[in-house]
Parts: C-alpha cells; structure tokens; sequence
C-alpha cells in the first residue's frame, strides 16, 4: 500500500482552515482522511472474489455567527476543489440558523499515547498473504463437517490514516491498521437448514487466528442442526457477545450519549449516582483500550480520547461527550466524537464500550443455569425503541441449557423486554472476554428474561 | 467521460487477460443537513467522484475503486483487479461466467418537476423548520424531534468490455422524521421516512405540516399503549407492515445470491409455498419510486420481476452471475451504493399484490389479535424466520380496532406463515426505505392491508 505523508496531510488540513477563515469563517476546522483496504472474498464455498479500495477525502466545518456549515470533497489532489469545498462550507453555514448553544471548536491539548493500534505487518501485507489465511479458513470450516457450507466470508487488511487541523490551533495525525476475517455457514441436512452462524477475528495488529475462526463457525452450524420448538416462559439467559453488542447498541449505548440526554431521549436523565443496574455490572468506555478497535489518539474533532467510567457496581457514573454537548453542561469532551470519516460532521457516540469481566469461566457460568437457553444472535435488534429501550426481537440460533448443560438448539424464540430492566437482572458477568465490533465484553447471566414461543 | 472508461476496459481485456471488464465512474453531488429541535445542527453539502472497475479473469471477480480519474492511478487500479483476480482463480472449482446481457448504448435524463439543486438550501431548511415546529406544537408532552434531510444528484456512467455505454442520471431526496415523547415516567418515539426518485415536489405531494404532526401525534398515542401479550395471534397489517413482511418474510429469500447460500427458494422453484392470495412482485420500474432505476450497475435494464403467484415461486432476483446459473435472464437487480463498493443483488420495489377485501372484511371474525399499522425495522434469517418491528400498533377485539399496543413486532417463519396469509384487501399503498446488506440501498415496499390468521407476537406481557 502506498500510503500518504504525515505531513502532507496535516499541511492539506491546515491549508483549508487558512483557506476557509480567508473567506470570512468565524472559525475551521478540516479533517483529512487516507484509508486503503484489501479484502479476499470467499463466497459460496470458495475464494472468488477480490476488493481494493482507496479512499481519500477531506471534510470542512466552518462556523459563522455560531451557525454551522460543513462540506466535503474526495478530490483532495487538487487544491482548488478543496478551496471550492471551504466555500460549500461558508454557503452551506449562511443558509443555516444561528444556534445560541454552540461554544467553539475545541481547544488545543495533549494526546495520550495509543497501544497496539498500528502494525507495519498489516501495511506490508501482499493479496498473496491474504489468499493464504483465506484458504486456510475455508479449508478448515470444510474439514469440520460435510454438512457445513461456508456461504460467505473473507479476509482483508486495512489502513486509515487522518489528519485534523483547527482555527484554534489543533494540528494533529494519527494512524492505525486493522486486519479481519470472517465466516459465514450454515448447515443443512434432509430437511432442515440452520439459521447462519458467524464467527471472526479482528485485529489491530497481525495476528488473525484463520483457524480457529473456521473451526467455530463450522461447529456452532452443526450444532444448530435438529432445532426444537419451545414454551413461552419466563427463563434465565446467557447472552454471548454479538448477541449483547446487538441489544446494547440500539439502547443503553444510545442513551448514555449526553445528546440524548439533554434532549430528554434518555431514560438515564438525572440518574447519575443512582443504581440503574445490577452490582455486578461495570462498565467504561474505554477510548485508549490497548488494541481496541475504535482506540485513537484523538476522536473526530481532534479531542484526546480516554476512558470514561459509565456504570461503577451499577451505579450510573457518566454520559459521553463531545465539545459541543459538554460545553452546554459546562463540561469537558469525553472525546467521544465519532465521524463516518471525511463523509459527516462529528456526532456522540462509543468508542470501546468495556464490560468489564467477572470471574467466572463459560463453564462455571452455564453450571448456574439448571434451566435456560444461551443466545448468539439476534434478529431485530435495530427495531429496538431507541428511547425507551423496549426491544422484541428473535433469538436465532439459540439453544437450550439443562442443568448446567447445552442440550440442544431452539427454533427461533422471541424475547422481549426492556434493557433498563434487563440490565437489573444481571445476576453474573463471565471472565470470557472479547472485543466485537463496538464491545469488549464476556457473556452474561440474566434472569426474568421474557421468552416467546411456540 | 465515457472514453476514460472504454480504456480502462480495454486495458483490462488486452493488457491484463480480463475475460470481462466494466468500469463505472460516479459523480455526485449531495445537499444534507439535520434539525433538532428547530436548531440546525449542521448544513452540509458534499461532491464525491470515483470510479469502480471490476473484472472477470479466470472466473474470479477483481474489484478496484478509486477516488480519482488520474489515467496514472486508474491503469494502477486496473492491473491491481486483475492481479489479485487472477490469483484467487488458481484455486477456484467452479469458475464464475456471466448470463449474456443485451448491449446497450443509452443516457437517461432525470426530469425531476423540481430540481432539489436549484432550491436553495435556505428554503429546504425552512421547509423541514415547519415540520419540526409542527412535531413540537402538536402536544406538550413532545419533548424531542429530529429531522434528517438528503438530496442526491449526478450522474453515473458505465462501460463494459462487451460495447454497453450507458450515462444515468441520479436523483434521490429524502428525509427521516422522528418524534418523541415522554409523561408519567413513559418514553415513546415515531419515525417516518419519506423519499423520491422524481424531485423536490416530493413536498408538495406530503405537506409538511400533516408530516409533523402525524410523527407527533403516534409519539402521543403510544404514551397510553400497553405491551402486547406474547404469543400466538391472528392479525391484520396494514400495507406500510406488508411491505416491509413482503421484503423481509420473502423477499430476502428471493435475492438469487442468498437463495444459492442455501436459502429455502432454491429448492422451492415452482412449489407452492404460500395461499391463493400471496402474489409478489419486485419492480424497478415504477417511475418516481425510491426504488426505480433504468439501468442496474451491471448495465442491465431493470424488470418488473413475478417473484411468486398465487402461492406458487415464480422467480428470484437475478445480477448476470447467478442468471447464468439459474439459466435465466438478469432481472436488473445488481445495485452498488456507490463506487467504493461492486453491485450486488438488491431489490428495488417489492410489494404484494392487492385483492378484493375491505379492511372491515379482514377484521371481521378476528376475536383476539392486533392490527399493527406501521413497522420500525425488521430482519431476516436464511433459514425463514423473519422479524418485523413494529412502532404502531393495536387490539382486535371482536373485530374492532381497540386500544393501541407498543413496541411489538412479529416473527414466523416463511414456508409456514404465507400459507396463513387468508385475506387480502383491495387498497395499496407503496412506502420508501432504507435497506442493508453490507451496503445500504434506497427500496420501496408496500402493498394492501392483509390478514394472517397466525403469527407470534413479540411482547413483555
């Protein structure tokens, strides 16, 4: 991969903050971004396909008597279109309405140092490399069980680099790599086919377990075989990873966000120092989380990132921030300013989203369930209702716990409930911890949970 | 334009031993801004440019994208596809070919009554302002409302090495409403989507006002609803929850790439999988729908596509690699969001096919159940089983529309839930919105009210 200079980056950022504040902007702010990806694809059982991407783009804010303009180009070779983009910006903030609340583009401060976010390795990846980890997932997926049919999945590396410069004196670069691979199967015999199962290795540096990622997702379909119905009931659950980064992700991870808060869309309002969770449960957004897949030196509008402790023994700490939603409360960013790279302007959202680990082993935690079901995925998670937290969604594939034991998969049951209320029946969090997407957690044990069925 | 492109696939074809090669170069333009509130958070305008080429060497697909018509880094891009596609060929057991597709040579003018580009953004912000103060004026208990607003236009340009030349314009508007909602402890939300192929007269067709308020007022509703009960039950879905049932319960499964993924239509070609009543159609040509292109991203012409009728599967939707396959035409299904990514199988406009039934038809002999209105989300699994969210909804008692219910939705699984499908009304109504895999695509659905004499609810109570 060939990849852009620091310093040309940064000097492109500064270039178009002069260029806006020339044109009469109160204040500018750019943010620069590099990324190239190289994805081996496999699909339908075999590698077939192949991906390279270079994307490069610069995004504007400019403000004008605190109203807010932004515009963005991906014509960053050319010092005119981005001249022409910081005059978007100056049109786009005229045409919009002054907003009393905005305070300023942040301040200028010191970056913390980041661990394991970058590996050369990943840089210097040849398709070569990738074909070969790619076959050996399939390979292995295949060696499992004639049953198991890998239907889509893949293997690809990735570089992002950005660079961010302000009106008030922000100038900064950061870069980072990423390395993943992922299966998709499912199973099938005479007359039944298993929902898909999915496992997947993500990495900051390169270290991809391939194998491991084919075994799984070739054993979790097979044991998806032979599903039987189920009673509606009231149960106890373990939710793994996915299944929790699903539900999370379209409550409590929005309703933490202070943006929600102040707009009296969070049910967390004026709860900070209040139990609103079980005791086991602690909880950080960890911006800076060594290897973290959202871990940066800074978030999109240039604010250092860190770890913000959210839920101590369930009890509510803090909301997450960015510079415009802490000013309003008097407050410092969390650095919690996330950005669809150069495409949008910053908005609130998680970073790492740290559920830290209890003690307990997968095995001491099904020994707590004599009768239960343990749940991969969800179906629906999105049609959550945002605001209050209620959720009715399909866990698909599922299966059943007896006695300490997994007897065997379940037809697609519905579980429906609150994720407030959900959150207090957290009776034990595992010690399996792994990151996923948006999450670093283990699974967890929650009891009263809601099950439809046949 | 279209130079560029004819070079870069012959460079593929003579240069780098491409069997097939296509390049698309995209160039938009894009107006977006959001409300809360009334506050404008942020007006935005945005140009993106690029170009995909993908190619077919050996059988195996070579995909390259860049943000760039520099001939230097497009030749670069070109002989990356077709390295990295000749690679992974080497171990391939079934090489991919491509169904044959007509030629074409075609440019297609958006004629929108209203150019979204030539209103000025000041207007735009004003129109969507009355939205928001109307959410807010509706009731005192609205506490939030939000408003994202889009419009798209340019154009796309396609090439393939087999002589097709097309230029399309590209014209999209849209815009998400939410409200929200809180008394006595109780929170509640609405959305609404809204969303045009034709041009900004898309606001003259909804007032803005009635927009606000109808977002508002199903926020207000909801502060009284009660969770349905979980379990079985008959309901009655109102065409906006039809669409989304069709797309989801069905459509998915028709997608050709996931039927061969092991999906159940596959092995269902010809069977009759649902009642009398179940005809679907996925349509990419209904003019001025969300969903409506003239050419896909394979530079095939879109179809009115039979998927099933009268219970019986009929059809899938097809790109050129799995009509070949099925030994069957394209259907103009292979859809890219843009050139970062390659097409792959996406509906357009998917709905159902209306009967004879009045809506008081359908509810008449339902004792216990729940007419559910409009959707919030939905999802589907390979294996059947579908999911839909729903965001208004309410009690049949006795076939009477009784109090409203929240936060519910449905689930079942297809084989056996369209064979439940035992009454279809007469009205239709199509709805624009969002669908992902992967990529996000600009959709429809719709269709009549209709019953299904079972399904599983999804509720705390």
């Amino acid at each position: 991969m060939a990849v852009l200079e620091k310093n040309f980056l940064i000097s492109l950022a500064e270039d178009a903050v002069k260029s806006a504040l020339k044109l009469g902007a109160s204040e500018a702010e750019a943010y620069v971004y590099d990324g190239q990806a190289t994805n081996i694809g496999i699909e339908l059982g075999q590698i077939s396909k192949t991906h390279r991407i270079i994307d490069r783009g610069i995004g504007i804010r400019v403000t004008i008597n605190k109203a807010i303009g932004f515009a963005y180009t991906n014509i960053i070779g050319d010092p005119q279109a981005i001249k022409d983009a910081a005059a978007q910006a100056l049109s786009a903030a005229k045409a919009s309405k002054s907003d009393p609340d905005w305070y300023s583009l942040p301040q200028n401060n010191p970056y913390p140092k980041t661990q394991d976010t970058f590996d050369q390795k990943i840089v210097d990846l040849s398709p070569e490399d990738l074909v070969k980890i790619a076959s050996t997932l399939l390979d292995t997926a295949s060696e499992v069980d004639k049953r198991v049919f890998p239907i889509e999945g893949g293997v690809g590396s990735g570089y992002a680099a950005n660079a961010i410069a302000n009106s008030n004196g922000i100038a900064a670069f950061d870069r980072g790599t990423i390395t993943e691979c992922s299966l998709a199967t499912l199973a099938k015999d005479t007359n039944s086919t298993t929902p898909v199962c999915f496992e997947f290795d993500a990495s900051r540096n390169h270290q991809l377990d391939p194998l491991r990622v084919g075994k799984e997702a070739a054993k979790l379909a097979i044991s998806a075989l032979k599903s039987k119905p189920v009673e509606t009931q009231t149960a106890k659950v373990i939710l793994t990873q996915l299944a929790l980064q699903d539900l999370f992700a379209y409550t409590l991870m929005i309703a933490i966000k202070a943006d929600s808060v102040q707009r009296n869309q969070s049910p967390l309002k004026d709860k900070i120092g209040m139990q609103v969770a079980s005791e086991n449960l602690n909880i950080y957004d960890d911006g800076l989380y060594p290897g973290g897949l959202r871990t940066a030196a800074f978030d999109g509008e240039g604010v250092p990132q860190q770890k913000t402790k959210i839920i101590e023994k369930g009890i509510l700490q803090n909301f997450i921030y960015d510079n415009y939603a802490a000013k309003k409360d008097n407050k410092e960013s969390t650095g919690n300013a996330a950005r669809a790279e150069y495409l949008s302007t910053p908005s609130i959202s998680t970073s790492n989203f740290h559920i830290i680990p209890g003690n307990k082993t997968p095995q001491q935690l099904l020994a707590e369930v004599e009768e239960g079901f343990i749940i991969y995925y969800l179906q629906g998670a999105h049609s959550s209702n945002p605001i209050s937290g209620e959720f009715s969604v399909v866990a698909n594939p599922c299966w059943k716990i007896k006695n300490g034991e997994i007897t065997h998969p379940c037809r697609a049951i519905m579980l429906a409930g609150n994720i407030f209320e959900l959150l207090k029946n957290i009776t034990i969090v595992g010690a399996n911890e792994r990151q996923m997407g948006s999450i670093v957690a283990p699974w967890i044990l929650a009891e009263g949970m809601k099950i439809i069925g046949k | 334009m279209k130079d560029i492109l004819q070079k870069i696939t012959a460079t593929a074809t003579a240069k780098f031993g491409a069997n097939y090669a296509e390049a698309r170069a995209q160039q938009l333009a894009k107006t977006m801004f959001i409300l809360k509130e009334e506050r404008v958070e942020a007006a935005k305008q945005g140009i993106e440019s690029g170009v995909a080429i993908r190619v077919l060497v050996n059988g195996a697909w070579g995909f390259a994208s860049v943000g760039s018509l520099d001939s230097s880094i497009l030749e670069e891009a070109v002989s990356d596809a077709c390295r990295m596609a000749k690679l992974v060929s080497q171990r391939l057991k079934t090489p991919i070919k491509l169904a044959s597709a007509p030629t074409v040579e075609d440019h297609v003018h958006a004629k929108p009554k209203k150019n979204p580009h030539s209103i000025a953004m000041e207007d735009k912000i004003k129109t969507a302002l009355v939205i928001n103060t109307a959410s807010l004026g509706f009731d005192s208990r609205i506490k939030s409302c939000g408003l994202d607003y889009m419009d798209l236009m340019g154009t796309n340009f396609f090439v393939n090495s087999e002589g097709t030349s097309i230029e399309q314009d590209k014209l999209y508007v849209w815009a998400r409403i939410t409200a929200s909602a809180q008394a006595e402890g109780t929170f509640t939300f609405s959305r609404e989507e809204i969303g045009s192929t034709a041009g900004y007269e898309l606001f003259d067709d909804q007032p803005p006002e009635e927009l606000g308020q109808k977002v508002a007022q199903r926020a207000i509703e909801q502060i009284n609803a009660k969770p349905p009960k979980g379990g079985k039950a008959p309901v009655v879905l109102g065409p906006n929850v039809v669409g989304v049932f069709v797309h989801e319960a069905f459509g998915h499964l028709a997608e050709a790439d996931l039927a061969l993924s092991g999906g159940l239509l596959d092995s269902n070609m010809g069977k009759k999988i649902g009642s009398d009543l179940v005809t679907f159609y996925d349509d990419g040509t209904l003019e001025g729908a969300f969903g409506a292109f003239k050419y896909d991203d394979e530079g095939v012409a879109s179809h009115k596509t039979l998927l099933i009728k009268d219970g019986i599967v009929s059809g899938l939707m097809h790109n050129r690699e799995t009509a070949q396959k099925f030994n069957t035409q394209p259907t103009g299904n292979a859809r890219a969001e843009d050139f970062r990514v390659e097409p792959i199988i996406r509906m357009r406009c998917t709905y159902m096919a209306p009967k004879d039934q009045t809506l008081e038809e359908l509810l008449e002999g339902i004792k216990d159940g729940y007419y559910f209105k409009s959707f919030r989300g939905g999802q589907a699994s390979l294996d059947g089983t579908f999911q839909v969210g729903i965001q208004e909804g309410y009690e049949i008692r006795n076939g009477e529309i009784q109090a409203p219910v929240r936060n519910a939705s449905i689930s079942g699984n297809t084989l056996e839930t369209l064979h439940m499908v035992d009454g279809v009304g007469k009205d239709f109504t199509i709805d624009p919105g969002r669908c992902g895999k992967g990529q996000t695509a600009f959709i429809c659905d719709g269709g009549p009210h209709i019953r299904v004499s079972e399904v599983i609810v999804g509720g705390s109570a």
